[in-house]
């Protein structure tokens, strides 16, 4: 019992590192998701961070990753549409990416479909897969009176 | 000789009585059995903490998405927009009342072994499981012709009546916390409190 507590709290300290130095950086919880679905091995599930790891345990670091990545994710869940629409075209915006190829790869990839963090309640992840595909069509017809003047 | 007429018939019908109970199948979960006990504890895990919290029901139904879209003044978005919500909606109201039918078959079959419910509870447990089936299905048929946004108050009200029902139900599964775990040894062991 005593051992868990410790754990947990090491757990808690490990994640107040992980805010406070890295996510700190990253201020949308969109970025913050697919950052630490990124750490996630996609074989085991498993997240993986050497400098976390370094100053805790290799098991506290996941366990800080995957509390974090839950974090993110009810941040998400929470945003309204238009928060998500917002989110969506910064993070579009940082990748540097022709947002036409970006949309069409998010629309026929949905690699948003990978970002969430397992045992999450399957309603919330069909709500938050929903306002994506919401947010891509909002955003794809904002772009299309664009290409027909570029057309033009 | 005509005496015994009726005394045969009633024979009869015990006899036909017996001979339907043992051919009858027996119930697929014994009463008190452990796995109604653990379905009817995931049940009330998944409404606590995945249906019913009010961030979640608020932002699937919340009217300011709607708002933005329409703001957007893009039709086919608008379009979309609606028939993804009604998705979700239809699939809230679908998932709460598949796990209100799992408290309801601990409640009708085991709740009685491990919390001492009076009839006058038992029959209000009864009345309030009944109301809610019946809510979500009003509700469902709603949502389907209607759209998302047909009944906000319905929905308030059918997320209110599935959480007092969760409370009373936490309460008759109080015993399964691992703080009265220990009592288990003990004689009144299955005689949990309401």
């Amino acid at each position: 019992m005593a051992t868990t507590t410790l754990r947990r709290m090491d757990v808690q300290q490990a994640a107040d590192d992980l805010r406070h130095r890295t996510l700190s950086e990253i201020p949308r919880s969109l970025d913050r998701l697919i950052y630490l679905a990124s750490m996630r091995d996609y074989n085991t599930g498993l997240y993986y961070h050497d400098g976390l790891a370094s100053r805790f345990t290799q098991e506290v670091a996941c366990e800080a990753l995957a509390d974090c990545h839950h974090e993110a994710f009810r941040q998400l869940v929470g945003c309204s549409l238009q928060g998500l629409v917002g989110q969506m075209e910064a993070y579009m915006d940082s990748t540097h990416t022709n947002p036409v190829e970006f949309l069409a790869t998010w629309k026929r990839l949905e690699p948003y479909r990978v970002a969430v963090p397992v045992e999450t309640d399957p309603l919330s992840v069909e709500f938050l897969f929903s306002s994506f595909k919401i947010a891509l069509a909002i955003l794809e017809a904002r772009l299309a009176p664009q290409r027909v003047a570029l057309a033009a | 000789m005509i005496q015994l007429i009726p005394f045969m018939f009633v024979g009869v019908l015990l006899v036909f009585s017996l001979f339907f109970l043992m051919r009858r199948k027996p119930r697929a979960r014994a009463e008190g059995g452990t796995e109604v006990l653990v379905e009817a504890r995931q049940a009330l895990n998944v409404l606590q903490a995945g249906l019913l919290p009010q961030e979640l029901v608020g932002r699937i139904f919340a009217k300011e998405d709607l708002d933005y879209v329409l703001s957007e003044a893009l039709p086919s978005v608008h379009k979309l927009f609606l028939e993804e919500r009604k998705k979700t909606a239809l699939s809230w109201v679908d998932q709460v009342r598949h796990q209100i039918l799992s408290l309801r078959r601990f409640h009708l079959g085991s709740a009685r072994f491990y919390a001492r419910l009076s009839m006058r509870t038992e029959m209000e447990l009864a009345l309030a499981f009944a109301a809610l089936l019946f809510e979500c299905r009003l509700l469902q048929a709603l949502l389907y012709v209607k759209g998302p946004y047909a009944a906000p108050g319905m929905v308030g009200s059918t997320a209110a009546a599935a959480a007092r029902l969760c409370k009373i139900s936490e309460a008759s599964l109080d015993f399964l916390n691992p703080s009265h775990l220990n009592t288990l040894g003990s004689p009144s062991a299955g005689q949990a409190r309401p």
